[in-house]
Protein backbone atom coordinates (compact mmCIF):
# COMPACT_ATOMS: atom_id res chain seq x y z
CA UNK A 1 0.00 0.00 0.00
CA UNK A 2 0.96 3.53 -0.82
CA UNK A 3 3.75 5.19 -3.24
CA UNK A 4 5.35 8.46 -3.27
CA UNK A 5 5.31 10.37 -6.24
CA UNK A 6 8.39 11.60 -7.78
CA UNK A 7 8.12 13.72 -11.44
CA UNK A 8 11.63 14.78 -10.94
CA UNK A 9 12.57 11.27 -12.50
CA UNK A 10 10.41 11.83 -15.26
CA UNK A 11 11.16 15.44 -15.96
CA UNK A 12 14.52 15.88 -16.69
CA UNK A 13 17.83 13.76 -17.63
CA UNK A 14 17.08 11.34 -20.56
CA UNK A 15 13.70 10.94 -19.90
CA UNK A 16 12.69 14.30 -20.45
CA UNK A 17 14.26 14.24 -23.63
CA UNK A 18 12.09 10.94 -25.18
CA UNK A 19 9.17 12.62 -24.21
CA UNK A 20 9.75 15.99 -25.95
CA UNK A 21 10.70 13.70 -29.15
CA UNK A 22 7.52 11.14 -28.52
CA UNK A 23 5.76 14.25 -28.22
CA UNK A 24 6.78 15.57 -31.51
CA UNK A 25 6.64 12.46 -33.22
CA UNK A 26 2.73 11.89 -32.21
CA UNK A 27 2.34 15.61 -33.61
CA UNK A 28 3.74 15.04 -36.74
CA UNK A 29 2.27 11.05 -37.01
CA UNK A 30 -0.86 12.89 -36.77
CA UNK A 31 -0.26 15.67 -39.24
CA UNK A 32 0.62 13.42 -41.84
CA UNK A 33 -1.85 11.00 -41.44
CA UNK A 34 -4.39 13.28 -40.94
CA UNK A 35 -3.91 14.78 -44.57
CA UNK A 36 -3.55 11.34 -45.89
CA UNK A 37 -6.96 10.44 -44.05
CA UNK A 38 -8.55 13.20 -45.69
CA UNK A 39 -7.39 12.50 -49.48
CA UNK A 40 -7.98 9.02 -48.74
CA UNK A 41 -11.88 9.94 -47.48
CA UNK A 42 -12.16 11.98 -50.34
CA UNK A 43 -11.65 9.62 -52.77
CA UNK A 44 -13.94 6.46 -50.70
CA UNK A 45 -16.90 9.41 -50.57
CA UNK A 46 -16.39 9.84 -54.29
CA UNK A 47 -16.30 5.84 -55.33
CA UNK A 48 -19.28 5.57 -52.49
CA UNK A 49 -21.57 8.00 -54.27
CA UNK A 50 -20.72 7.69 -57.47
CA UNK A 51 -23.32 6.56 -60.07
CA UNK A 52 -21.47 3.72 -60.76
CA UNK A 53 -22.80 0.47 -59.10
CA UNK A 54 -18.88 -2.03 -59.06
CA UNK A 55 -17.78 1.43 -57.86
CA UNK A 56 -20.13 1.80 -54.96
CA UNK A 57 -19.75 -1.91 -54.65
CA UNK A 58 -15.85 -1.64 -53.90
CA UNK A 59 -15.95 1.07 -51.44
CA UNK A 60 -18.68 -0.39 -49.18
CA UNK A 61 -16.42 -3.35 -49.70
CA UNK A 62 -13.61 -1.94 -48.33
CA UNK A 63 -16.01 0.26 -46.00
CA UNK A 64 -17.33 -2.60 -44.15
CA UNK A 65 -13.55 -4.85 -43.54
CA UNK A 66 -11.87 -1.54 -42.14
CA UNK A 67 -15.02 -1.19 -40.29
CA UNK A 68 -15.20 -4.13 -38.51
CA UNK A 69 -11.33 -5.51 -37.71
CA UNK A 70 -9.80 -3.62 -34.82
CA UNK A 71 -7.08 -1.54 -35.80
CA UNK A 72 -4.15 -2.87 -33.87
CA UNK A 73 -4.53 -6.26 -36.28
CA UNK A 74 -4.68 -4.00 -39.80
CA UNK A 75 -1.50 -2.09 -37.93
CA UNK A 76 0.50 -4.98 -37.53
CA UNK A 77 -0.48 -6.51 -40.96
CA UNK A 78 0.89 -3.41 -43.21
CA UNK A 79 3.91 -3.42 -40.76
CA UNK A 80 4.40 -7.19 -40.99
CA UNK A 81 2.95 -8.59 -43.63
CA UNK A 82 2.34 -5.50 -46.68
CA UNK A 83 5.88 -4.10 -45.74
CA UNK A 84 7.39 -7.15 -46.76
CA UNK A 85 5.15 -7.68 -49.78
CA UNK A 86 6.62 -4.32 -51.30
CA UNK A 87 9.55 -5.06 -53.95
CA UNK A 88 13.05 -5.09 -52.41
CA UNK A 89 14.73 -2.20 -54.17
CA UNK A 90 11.51 0.28 -52.23
CA UNK A 91 12.31 -1.52 -48.75
CA UNK A 92 15.91 -1.56 -49.07
CA UNK A 93 15.56 2.29 -50.13
CA UNK A 94 13.09 3.21 -47.55
CA UNK A 95 15.52 1.49 -44.91
CA UNK A 96 18.23 3.37 -45.88
CA UNK A 97 19.68 6.54 -43.93
CA UNK A 98 17.55 9.48 -44.99
CA UNK A 99 19.52 12.44 -43.33
CA UNK A 100 17.50 14.83 -45.47
CA UNK A 101 13.99 13.32 -44.23
CA UNK A 102 15.05 12.87 -40.50
CA UNK A 103 13.67 15.91 -38.07
CA UNK A 104 15.33 17.49 -35.15
CA UNK A 105 15.70 15.09 -32.26
CA UNK A 106 16.34 11.86 -34.24
CA UNK A 107 12.56 11.37 -35.88
CA UNK A 108 13.04 9.54 -39.57
CA UNK A 109 9.97 10.16 -41.57
CA UNK A 110 10.99 7.59 -44.38
CA UNK A 111 11.33 4.73 -41.72
CA UNK A 112 9.11 1.13 -41.99
CA UNK A 113 7.55 2.50 -38.71
CA UNK A 114 6.55 6.06 -39.87
CA UNK A 115 5.40 4.95 -43.31
CA UNK A 116 2.88 1.99 -41.57
CA UNK A 117 1.68 3.80 -38.58
CA UNK A 118 0.98 7.04 -41.09
CA UNK A 119 -0.49 4.83 -43.99
CA UNK A 120 -2.53 2.46 -40.74
CA UNK A 121 -3.65 5.30 -39.49
CA UNK A 122 -4.50 7.43 -42.47
CA UNK A 123 -6.53 4.51 -44.00
CA UNK A 124 -8.11 3.41 -41.00
CA UNK A 125 -9.55 7.10 -40.30
CA UNK A 126 -10.30 7.68 -44.04
CA UNK A 127 -13.02 5.07 -44.10
CA UNK A 128 -14.29 6.76 -41.08
CA UNK A 129 -14.78 10.02 -42.16
CA UNK A 130 -15.86 9.18 -45.18
CA UNK A 131 -18.65 7.03 -43.57
CA UNK A 132 -19.89 10.63 -41.29
CA UNK A 133 -19.61 12.41 -44.45
CA UNK A 134 -21.88 10.26 -46.24
CA UNK A 135 -24.23 10.06 -43.10
CA UNK A 136 -24.69 13.98 -43.21
CA UNK A 137 -25.94 14.02 -47.16
CA UNK A 138 -28.07 11.11 -45.68
CA UNK A 139 -29.80 13.13 -43.58
CA UNK A 140 -30.47 15.71 -45.84
CA UNK A 141 -34.20 16.09 -47.10
CA UNK A 142 -35.26 14.47 -50.42
CA UNK A 143 -36.25 18.00 -52.11
CA UNK A 144 -32.34 19.28 -51.69
CA UNK A 145 -31.36 16.62 -54.26
CA UNK A 146 -34.63 16.89 -56.67
CA UNK A 147 -33.98 20.42 -56.45
CA UNK A 148 -30.69 20.34 -57.69
CA UNK A 149 -31.30 17.99 -60.42
CA UNK A 150 -34.40 20.42 -61.40
CA UNK A 151 -32.67 22.84 -62.00
CA UNK A 152 -30.40 21.02 -64.58
CA UNK A 153 -27.41 19.96 -62.28
CA UNK A 154 -25.62 17.21 -62.59
CA UNK A 155 -25.20 13.71 -60.35
CA UNK A 156 -21.55 15.50 -59.31
CA UNK A 157 -22.29 19.61 -59.39
CA UNK A 158 -25.57 18.86 -57.61
CA UNK A 159 -23.01 17.42 -54.89
CA UNK A 160 -20.21 19.98 -55.18
CA UNK A 161 -22.59 23.00 -55.20
CA UNK A 162 -25.72 21.97 -53.44
CA UNK A 163 -25.30 18.80 -51.29
CA UNK A 164 -21.91 18.65 -50.16
CA UNK A 165 -21.59 22.18 -48.34
CA UNK A 166 -24.87 21.37 -46.27
CA UNK A 167 -23.42 17.57 -45.56
CA UNK A 168 -20.23 18.73 -44.53
CA UNK A 169 -22.24 21.34 -41.64
CA UNK A 170 -24.57 18.79 -40.79
CA UNK A 171 -21.65 16.51 -39.45
CA UNK A 172 -18.54 18.85 -39.15
CA UNK A 173 -18.76 17.83 -35.46
CA UNK A 174 -18.48 14.23 -36.02
CA UNK A 175 -15.76 14.40 -38.43
CA UNK A 176 -13.37 16.30 -36.16
CA UNK A 177 -14.44 13.65 -33.39
CA UNK A 178 -12.65 11.17 -36.02
CA UNK A 179 -9.70 13.21 -36.14
CA UNK A 180 -9.31 13.31 -32.45
CA UNK A 181 -9.69 9.74 -32.61
CA UNK A 182 -6.91 9.08 -34.82
CA UNK A 183 -4.36 11.16 -32.54
CA UNK A 184 -5.35 9.26 -29.72
CA UNK A 185 -5.33 6.19 -31.72
CA UNK A 186 -1.62 6.96 -32.97
CA UNK A 187 -0.72 5.23 -29.53
CA UNK A 188 -1.05 2.23 -30.99
CA UNK A 189 1.77 2.67 -33.09
CA UNK A 190 4.20 1.56 -29.77
CA UNK A 191 3.08 -1.79 -30.88
CA UNK A 192 5.32 -1.44 -34.00
CA UNK A 193 8.03 0.59 -32.71
CA UNK A 194 7.22 4.24 -33.49
CA UNK A 195 9.06 6.32 -31.04
CA UNK A 196 5.93 8.35 -30.14
CA UNK A 197 4.46 9.35 -26.31
CA UNK A 198 2.76 6.24 -25.38
CA UNK A 199 6.42 4.03 -26.79
CA UNK A 200 8.37 6.53 -24.75
CA UNK A 201 6.13 6.82 -21.34
CA UNK A 202 7.02 2.94 -21.67
CA UNK A 203 11.03 3.49 -21.97
CA UNK A 204 10.56 5.47 -19.17
CA UNK A 205 8.93 2.36 -17.30
CA UNK A 206 11.46 0.30 -17.95
CA UNK A 207 14.33 2.36 -17.41
CA UNK A 208 13.62 3.96 -14.05
CA UNK A 209 9.81 2.55 -13.19
CA UNK A 210 8.75 5.66 -12.54
CA UNK A 211 5.73 4.67 -14.72
CA UNK A 212 2.93 6.62 -12.67
CA UNK A 213 4.37 9.45 -13.20
CA UNK A 214 5.19 8.57 -16.85
CA UNK A 215 1.97 7.66 -17.64
CA UNK A 216 0.46 11.14 -15.61
CA UNK A 217 2.61 13.10 -17.89
CA UNK A 218 1.60 11.13 -20.86
CA UNK A 219 -1.94 11.39 -20.08
CA UNK A 220 -1.70 15.30 -19.56
CA UNK A 221 0.07 15.37 -23.26
CA UNK A 222 -2.72 13.54 -25.12
CA UNK A 223 -5.48 15.94 -22.92
CA UNK A 224 -3.49 19.20 -24.04
CA UNK A 225 -3.45 18.11 -27.73
CA UNK A 226 -6.57 16.76 -27.95
CA UNK A 227 -7.83 20.29 -26.51
CA UNK A 228 -5.84 22.20 -29.23
CA UNK A 229 -6.78 20.30 -31.98
CA UNK A 230 -10.05 20.47 -31.05
CA UNK A 231 -9.99 24.43 -30.35
CA UNK A 232 -8.29 24.66 -33.97
CA UNK A 233 -10.92 22.45 -36.15
CA UNK A 234 -13.36 24.14 -34.19
CA UNK A 235 -12.35 27.75 -35.49
CA UNK A 236 -12.77 26.34 -38.67
CA UNK A 237 -16.32 25.14 -38.60
CA UNK A 238 -18.76 25.99 -41.69
CA UNK A 239 -21.00 28.85 -40.75
CA UNK A 240 -24.58 28.04 -40.64
CA UNK A 241 -27.25 30.55 -42.36
CA UNK A 242 -28.65 31.00 -39.46
CA UNK A 243 -25.28 32.32 -37.74
CA UNK A 244 -24.39 29.62 -35.89
CA UNK A 245 -21.23 27.94 -35.77
CA UNK A 246 -21.76 24.58 -37.38
CA UNK A 247 -20.63 22.63 -34.22
CA UNK A 248 -22.47 24.21 -31.56
CA UNK A 249 -25.92 22.85 -33.20
CA UNK A 250 -24.84 19.54 -32.63
CA UNK A 251 -24.41 17.54 -29.17
CA UNK A 252 -21.03 17.68 -27.53
CA UNK A 253 -19.59 14.78 -29.12
CA UNK B 1 -1.19 -28.10 -47.93
CA UNK B 2 0.83 -25.02 -49.38
CA UNK B 3 2.91 -24.10 -46.40
CA UNK B 4 1.04 -20.60 -45.88
CA UNK B 5 -2.36 -22.26 -45.39
CA UNK B 6 -0.66 -25.11 -43.26
CA UNK B 7 0.83 -22.46 -40.30
CA UNK B 8 -2.87 -21.15 -40.05
CA UNK B 9 -4.07 -25.17 -39.77
CA UNK B 10 -1.22 -26.24 -37.63
CA UNK B 11 -1.90 -23.14 -35.44
CA UNK B 12 -5.48 -23.26 -35.25
CA UNK B 13 -6.31 -24.82 -32.12
CA UNK B 14 -4.09 -22.01 -29.95
CA UNK B 15 -5.58 -18.99 -32.10
CA UNK B 16 -9.26 -20.38 -31.82
CA UNK B 17 -8.82 -21.11 -27.66
CA UNK B 18 -5.52 -20.95 -26.58
CA UNK B 19 -4.05 -23.38 -23.90
CA UNK B 20 -7.53 -24.75 -23.27
CA UNK B 21 -6.53 -28.10 -22.63
CA UNK B 22 -4.16 -26.61 -19.22
CA UNK B 23 -7.41 -24.58 -18.47
CA UNK B 24 -5.98 -21.10 -19.73
CA UNK B 25 -8.16 -20.10 -22.29
CA UNK B 26 -6.65 -17.55 -24.55
CA UNK B 27 -6.87 -16.60 -29.09
CA UNK B 28 -10.29 -15.70 -30.15
CA UNK B 29 -11.90 -17.55 -27.28
CA UNK B 30 -10.38 -15.20 -24.73
CA UNK B 31 -10.90 -12.15 -26.30
CA UNK B 32 -14.62 -13.21 -26.43
CA UNK B 33 -14.76 -13.81 -22.99
CA UNK B 34 -13.03 -10.71 -21.99
CA UNK B 35 -15.43 -8.84 -24.23
CA UNK B 36 -18.42 -10.28 -22.93
CA UNK B 37 -17.29 -9.84 -19.22
CA UNK B 38 -16.34 -5.87 -19.66
CA UNK B 39 -19.76 -5.81 -21.87
CA UNK B 40 -21.73 -7.04 -18.81
CA UNK B 41 -20.20 -4.73 -16.09
CA UNK B 42 -20.35 -1.76 -18.50
CA UNK B 43 -23.83 -2.16 -19.66
CA UNK B 44 -24.90 -1.85 -15.81
CA UNK B 45 -22.22 0.51 -14.70
CA UNK B 46 -22.95 2.86 -17.97
CA UNK B 47 -26.91 2.66 -17.19
CA UNK B 48 -27.01 3.13 -13.73
CA UNK B 49 -24.61 6.50 -14.25
CA UNK B 50 -26.92 7.11 -16.91
CA UNK B 51 -29.36 7.18 -14.61
CA UNK B 52 -27.87 9.05 -11.91
CA UNK B 53 -27.32 11.54 -13.92
CA UNK B 54 -31.13 11.50 -14.69
CA UNK B 55 -32.00 12.49 -11.14
CA UNK B 56 -29.01 14.81 -10.39
CA UNK B 57 -28.31 18.22 -11.25
CA UNK B 58 -25.93 20.73 -10.73
CA UNK B 59 -22.43 19.41 -9.61
CA UNK B 60 -22.51 16.23 -9.94
CA UNK B 61 -23.73 16.40 -13.28
CA UNK B 62 -21.57 17.96 -14.31
CA UNK B 63 -18.71 15.96 -12.41
CA UNK B 64 -20.19 12.54 -14.96
CA UNK B 65 -19.97 14.58 -17.71
CA UNK B 66 -16.21 15.95 -16.97
CA UNK B 67 -15.37 12.12 -15.81
CA UNK B 68 -16.97 10.74 -19.36
CA UNK B 69 -14.91 13.03 -21.26
CA UNK B 70 -12.32 13.13 -19.75
CA UNK B 71 -12.13 8.78 -20.05
CA UNK B 72 -13.18 9.47 -23.61
CA UNK B 73 -10.51 12.07 -24.35
CA UNK B 74 -7.18 10.17 -23.57
CA UNK B 75 -6.19 6.96 -25.67
CA UNK B 76 -7.88 3.54 -24.38
CA UNK B 77 -4.22 2.40 -23.71
CA UNK B 78 -3.93 4.95 -21.34
CA UNK B 79 -6.96 3.44 -19.30
CA UNK B 80 -5.63 0.11 -19.63
CA UNK B 81 -2.43 1.52 -18.43
CA UNK B 82 -3.67 3.20 -15.26
CA UNK B 83 -5.91 -0.11 -14.27
CA UNK B 84 -3.35 -1.84 -14.41
CA UNK B 85 -0.72 0.14 -12.85
CA UNK B 86 -2.61 1.94 -10.27
CA UNK B 87 -4.75 -0.45 -9.28
CA UNK B 88 -2.07 -2.71 -7.33
CA UNK B 89 -0.30 0.42 -6.11
CA UNK B 90 -3.43 1.69 -4.49
CA UNK B 91 -4.64 -1.71 -3.00
CA UNK B 92 -1.51 -3.93 -2.74
CA UNK B 93 -0.93 -7.18 -4.59
CA UNK B 94 -1.30 -7.31 -8.39
CA UNK B 95 -3.86 -8.30 -10.30
CA UNK B 96 -3.88 -10.58 -13.41
CA UNK B 97 -3.35 -8.70 -16.26
CA UNK B 98 -6.89 -9.71 -17.53
CA UNK B 99 -8.77 -8.30 -14.75
CA UNK B 100 -7.47 -5.55 -15.31
CA UNK B 101 -7.74 -5.62 -18.84
CA UNK B 102 -11.57 -6.01 -18.36
CA UNK B 103 -11.61 -3.58 -15.82
CA UNK B 104 -10.42 -1.08 -17.83
CA UNK B 105 -12.64 -1.79 -21.06
CA UNK B 106 -15.51 -1.56 -18.49
CA UNK B 107 -14.77 1.64 -17.13
CA UNK B 108 -14.23 3.39 -20.44
CA UNK B 109 -16.90 1.93 -22.46
CA UNK B 110 -19.33 2.75 -19.52
CA UNK B 111 -18.66 6.11 -20.06
CA UNK B 112 -19.81 5.52 -23.93
CA UNK B 113 -23.12 3.40 -22.72
CA UNK B 114 -23.94 6.75 -20.04
CA UNK B 115 -24.24 8.55 -22.79
CA UNK B 116 -26.20 6.40 -25.05
CA UNK B 117 -28.67 5.98 -22.53
CA UNK B 118 -28.84 9.30 -21.34
CA UNK B 119 -29.90 10.16 -25.07
CA UNK B 120 -31.96 7.32 -25.50
CA UNK B 121 -34.13 9.02 -22.22
CA UNK B 122 -34.05 12.24 -23.90
CA UNK B 123 -35.41 10.92 -27.07
CA UNK B 124 -38.58 9.95 -25.78
CA UNK B 125 -41.57 12.31 -26.15
CA UNK B 126 -41.43 14.55 -23.00
CA UNK B 127 -45.60 13.44 -22.78
CA UNK B 128 -44.53 9.97 -21.67
CA UNK B 129 -43.06 11.92 -18.58
CA UNK B 130 -45.92 14.18 -17.68
CA UNK B 131 -48.64 10.96 -18.47
CA UNK B 132 -46.71 8.98 -15.99
CA UNK B 133 -46.46 11.76 -13.49
CA UNK B 134 -49.89 12.70 -14.50
CA UNK B 135 -51.38 9.24 -13.35
CA UNK B 136 -49.43 9.86 -9.66
CA UNK B 137 -46.41 7.71 -10.30
CA UNK B 138 -43.29 9.25 -8.73
CA UNK B 139 -40.29 10.49 -10.36
CA UNK B 140 -38.57 7.15 -9.65
CA UNK B 141 -41.16 5.40 -10.43
CA UNK B 142 -41.63 6.98 -14.00
CA UNK B 143 -37.96 6.21 -14.88
CA UNK B 144 -38.08 2.69 -13.99
CA UNK B 145 -41.13 1.53 -14.81
CA UNK B 146 -42.61 3.83 -17.85
CA UNK B 147 -39.65 5.54 -19.09
CA UNK B 148 -36.44 3.43 -19.08
CA UNK B 149 -38.33 -0.06 -20.27
CA UNK B 150 -39.21 1.96 -23.28
CA UNK B 151 -35.73 3.62 -24.18
CA UNK B 152 -33.77 0.00 -23.56
CA UNK B 153 -35.83 -1.24 -25.88
CA UNK B 154 -35.06 1.61 -28.29
CA UNK B 155 -31.40 1.30 -27.52
CA UNK B 156 -30.33 -2.57 -28.48
CA UNK B 157 -29.17 -1.71 -31.89
CA UNK B 158 -26.58 1.02 -30.24
CA UNK B 159 -25.88 -1.29 -27.27
CA UNK B 160 -25.62 -4.10 -29.89
CA UNK B 161 -22.47 -1.37 -31.44
CA UNK B 162 -20.86 -0.56 -28.64
CA UNK B 163 -20.36 -4.13 -28.26
CA UNK B 164 -18.54 -4.68 -31.72
CA UNK B 165 -16.56 -1.88 -30.72
CA UNK B 166 -15.86 -3.66 -27.46
CA UNK B 167 -14.50 -6.79 -29.20
CA UNK B 168 -12.36 -4.82 -31.10
CA UNK B 169 -10.96 -2.88 -28.43
CA UNK B 170 -10.02 -6.34 -26.59
CA UNK B 171 -6.66 -6.39 -29.11
CA UNK B 172 -5.58 -3.58 -26.78
CA UNK B 173 -4.92 -6.48 -23.91
CA UNK B 174 -2.02 -7.07 -26.03
CA UNK B 175 -0.10 -4.10 -24.26
CA UNK B 176 -0.08 -5.90 -21.10
CA UNK B 177 0.61 -9.55 -22.53
CA UNK B 178 -2.84 -10.84 -22.02
CA UNK B 179 -3.24 -13.98 -24.66
CA UNK B 180 -6.20 -12.55 -26.56
CA UNK B 181 -6.67 -13.08 -30.21
CA UNK B 182 -4.27 -10.48 -31.62
CA UNK B 183 -1.25 -11.35 -28.67
CA UNK B 184 -1.54 -14.92 -29.87
CA UNK B 185 -1.74 -14.00 -33.65
CA UNK B 186 1.38 -12.02 -33.03
CA UNK B 187 3.45 -14.40 -30.80
CA UNK B 188 2.51 -17.00 -33.88
CA UNK B 189 4.09 -14.62 -36.46
CA UNK B 190 7.54 -14.21 -34.32
CA UNK B 191 7.80 -17.87 -33.47
CA UNK B 192 7.06 -19.15 -37.57
CA UNK B 193 8.18 -15.53 -38.82
CA UNK B 194 7.68 -16.55 -42.64
CA UNK B 195 3.89 -15.97 -43.26
CA UNK B 196 2.26 -13.06 -41.60
CA UNK B 197 0.29 -12.05 -44.58
CA UNK B 198 -1.74 -15.59 -43.97
CA UNK B 199 -1.40 -15.18 -40.05
CA UNK B 200 -2.59 -11.73 -39.67
CA UNK B 201 -5.32 -11.75 -42.47
CA UNK B 202 -6.66 -14.92 -40.87
CA UNK B 203 -6.86 -12.91 -37.52
CA UNK B 204 -8.88 -10.00 -39.33
CA UNK B 205 -11.07 -12.34 -41.10
CA UNK B 206 -11.94 -14.11 -37.06
CA UNK B 207 -12.73 -10.28 -35.64
CA UNK B 208 -14.10 -9.34 -39.17
CA UNK B 209 -16.98 -12.42 -38.92
CA UNK B 210 -18.07 -11.44 -35.35
CA UNK B 211 -18.33 -8.04 -35.57
CA UNK B 212 -19.23 -7.68 -38.94
CA UNK B 213 -22.12 -10.28 -37.87
CA UNK B 214 -22.88 -7.93 -35.30
CA UNK B 215 -23.19 -5.04 -37.44
CA UNK B 216 -25.78 -7.10 -39.68
CA UNK B 217 -27.74 -7.65 -37.16
CA UNK B 218 -28.09 -4.39 -35.72
CA UNK B 219 -29.06 -3.09 -39.36
CA UNK B 220 -31.51 -5.77 -39.23
CA UNK B 221 -32.97 -4.49 -35.79
CA UNK B 222 -32.84 -0.98 -37.15
CA UNK B 223 -35.09 -2.09 -40.03
CA UNK B 224 -38.13 -3.77 -38.11
CA UNK B 225 -40.08 -0.92 -37.24
CA UNK B 226 -39.97 -0.35 -33.69
CA UNK B 227 -42.40 -2.80 -31.79
CA UNK B 228 -45.18 -0.36 -30.25
CA UNK B 229 -46.48 -2.82 -27.46
CA UNK B 230 -47.17 0.15 -25.20
CA UNK B 231 -49.48 2.21 -27.12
Amino acid sequence: MGFSVDFAGVLSGPPLHWLVTGFFTTIVVTIAASVLASLLALLLLGLRISDNRPARTIAAGIIELFRNTPFLVQMMFWYFAAFGLLPSGIRDWINADHSWATLPGNIPLVSPEFIASTWGLGMFSAVFIAEEIRAGLLALPKGQSEAALSQGFGHWASLRHVLLPQALTNSFQAVVGQYLNLMKLSSLATAIGLAEITYQVRQIESYNSHAIEAFAVGTGLYLLLGLAMGRLMLAFAPKRRDGRRGAEAGHAA
Amino acid sequence: MPPELDVIWRNLDYLLWGRMAQGEPGGLLLSVLIALASGVLALVGGIALAVLAWFSSGLLRRVLFVWADLIRGIPLIFVIFWVYFLVPALFGGAIPGTVSVILALAWFSAAAVMYSTLSGLEALSGGQREAALSTGLSEMQTLFVVLLPQALVNLVPSYVSLFASLIKDTSLAFIVNVPELTMVASQVNNRTQLYPTTIFLFTAALYFVLCGGLSLLVRKIMRRPVAASWD
